[in-house]
């Protein structure tokens, strides 16, 4: 089997957005919160500002990485071992051998239940890799084709 | 020894102190209470009474083991009862304490520890129990199979019929360990930070009177109290590890220390990990090394911090050899670490400062006085340590399946072997600067316990961090 590099589906990045809102609506939240402790606790207004700051920036940053965080985002998979990659200016690349795989989970929060994708979380004996978001029918693949690997490497070792 | 029974009475006194070592401080600040009514008093005692005796009492009466032939059951509990059934494969470590009070009596508290995830406690724990239960225990554990449906892959054959292996510490080792061990840092800081909440007032009364002898009042009793912590590391590592003992018979490691309290542990060889040769800097200077193997079960939980000491101390030049009796992988030859070698030593340096410069700062501006004082040491501390880590990363593949990596972390050197068969992933990570220098970090993840212990080689040649990625990627 030829191993290539693989992005993860586009539609990831609308997730990573409707995070980002999400992020915001919670900061909002915690700021109104701060406002409450201004006005009736007479806590100082700076503590209301500066949740203030970040309600703006947080969000702002996090939308404006999502092409970056899409761009260098990627995985593989090879007869031998899985290999996930991330980021540009500090850039990680991961391997975890087949053999090593103890088992792959599958999870979907409501956002990627609705976008049809699914979070693979790739365990081995003492790590834990996750896989942000696949379509569902690779994913489902993806879990076969490493617990059959990860049978026959065992197999093999046996 | 297939019907239930109780743990020996004297059991009792290890329930007793356990209650007394978990809930003490409750009735401390009860008595420190002045001016309490004399009903929250008295309420107060038969609590007492009741927490330190009878709770414990029912504790041991309702608690009785069986050690049947497939497995060991403990029925516990005094309100809700607990039937466990632990068969013998399952036992991943078994460990004997005896206190000297119980030796007498040919008894032993018996512990043991499963792969369940449950953290912090063991699985069972008999208190006070005769000999030959563990013995029955590990004789019937021998006899079963070793299937372990949590960890397939950390399960290798064991050759059969090795020959059985011993090693005793000698009393100059002993001592030497002792001497040299660092345990009483962390207790000196504690003394320092007290040192700190006496009241003002006495410091002041004693500057004051002797204004002139300040300085030598200070560093003497510095001197006194580090004295004083490193004699009672010293008697307590001693007591500790006194005639420790390492043996290997079949596809069980026993290691056995103490005097006060004789440790044993018992784990199977298959469940080692990594090998660990640790030196601190007092040890460094005398050549002297610890050697602890990383085991895939929480074996000596509280006692090591999950490592099992093999070797307290050994002399650096000897160590591979004895060691090389009970793990066989082991290569009886001096490594070569070049192959991940540190090329430039200023970015650990660099990042050593950056490191210590906020807290440093920090203290300065709390404690003007002594701050700034402390700021350079501070600086020179950072560098040389930073110094320290960028000579000492090494690293390099020996024969086609072991892997030796090396760091120096706070002048601690720390050598570890590992299978490549116990590498559960490998990442290479490298920062965009990192580019235009062809340096690369490297980590190593092996199982430790029941969790991970990441080896981390920093600001190492990008080309033979890469070879080693691909090296591991393509041969497990």
């Amino acid at each position: 089997m030829t191993s290539t590099t693989h992005h993860l589906p586009p539609r990831i990045k609308l997730i990573w957005g409707l995070s980002a809102l999400g992020s915001c609506a919670a900061l909002v939240v915690i700021t109104a919160l701060l406002w409450l402790t201004y006005r009736y606790w007479d806590w100082p207004l700076w503590i209301t500002i500066v949740g203030l700051i970040i309600t703006l920036a947080e969000p702002l940053i996090e939308a404006g990485l999502i092409p970056y965080r899409y761009r260098f985002t990627r995985y593989q998979i090879s007869d031998l071992a899985v290999e996930m990659q991330a980021g540009f200016i500090f850039q990680k690349r991961v391997a975890i051998p087949i053999a090593r795989v103890q088992n792959v989970t599958l999870k979907a929060g409501p956002l990627l239940q609705w976008q049809k994708l699914t979070a693979v979380s790739i365990a081995t004996a003492s790590t834990n890799h996750n896989i942000e978001g696949l379509e569902l029918a690779e994913a489902e693949q993806l879990r076969e084709q490493i617990m059959r690997l990860a049978q026959e490497a065992r197999h093999d070792n046996a | 020894m297939t019907t239930p029974r109780r743990t020996n009475i004297l059991g009792l006194i290890q329930h007793i102190a356990t209650s007394i070592k978990d809930y003490w401080y409750l009735f401390v600040i009860l008595l420190a209470q002045n001016g309490v009514p004399r009903i929250i008093l008295w309420g107060g005692l038969w609590l007492m009474l009741f927490v330190f005796l009878i709770w414990p009492i029912l504790k041991w009466v309702t608690l009785t083991y069986a050690v049947t032939p497939d497995a060991l059951i403990i029925h516990s509990g005094i309100l809700v009862r607990h039937h466990e059934h632990i068969p013998y494969a399952r036992i991943q470590t078994l460990q004997r304490k005896q206190w000297f009070y119980l030796q007498p009596f040919h008894l032993e508290e018996v512990q043991i520890e499963t792969a369940s995830h449950e953290e912090g406690k063991p699985e069972a724990r008999l208190a006070a129990v005769p000999l030959t239960v563990a013995q029955e225990i590990n004789r019937l554990r021998q006899a079963a199979p070793v299937s372990d449906p949590s960890t397939p892959d950390v399960i290798e054959d064991v050759p059969v019929g090795v020959p059985p292996a011993h090693y005793q510490i000698s009393l100059a080792d002993l001592i030497k360990f002792s001497l040299t061990s660092l345990i009483f840092l962390p207790f000196l800081l504690v003394l320092l930070g007290l040192y700190d909440k006496l009241p003002h007032s006495w410091t002041n009364l004693l500057v004051n009177e002797a204004s002139h002898l300040a300085i030598l009042f200070l560093i003497g009793s510095l001197i006194i109290i580090i004295g004083l912590t490193w004699l009672v590391a010293f008697v307590g590592t001693l007591l500790h590890y006194y005639r420790f003992t390492l043996t290997r018979d079949g596809d069980q490691l026993h290691t056995a220390k103490g005097l006060l309290q004789r440790n044993t542990i018992s784990a199977p060889l298959d469940r080692i990990q990594a090998l660990r040769f640790k030196q601190n800097p007092l040890r460094r200077g005398l050549h002297l090394q610890t050697v602890q193997v990383l085991l895939a079960s929480k074996a000596a939980a509280k006692d090591d911090d999950n490592d099992l000491t093999i070797l307290p101390v050994i002399n650096e030049r000897v160590a591979r050899d004895t060691i090389h009796p009970f793990v066989d992988w082991l290569p009886t030859q001096a490594p070569n670490l070049t192959e991940l070698q540190v090329s430039r030593t200023w970015y650990q340096i660099r990042n050593a400062v950056l490191i210590i410069l906020l807290p440093a700062l920090l203290i300065a501006w709390l404690w003007p006085t002594i701050g700034w004082w402390l700021f350079p040491i501070w600086l020179i501390i950072a560098v040389a340590a930073g110094r320290f880590a960028a000579r000492h990363t090494g690293g390099s593949r020996l024969q086609h399946d072991l892997l030796i990596l090396q760091t120096g972390h706070l002048f601690t050197l720390d050598q570890t072997y590992v299978p490549l068969r116990n590498v559960q992933s490998v990442r290479l990570s490298q920062s965009i600067w990192m580019k235009h220098t062809h340096l690369a970090h490297l980590t190593v993840n092996v199982r430790r316990g029941n969790g991970n212990q990441a080896i981390r080689l920093r600001y190492l040649p990008q080309q033979n961090a890469q070879a080693i990625y691909d090296w591991y990627r393509t041969h497990s």
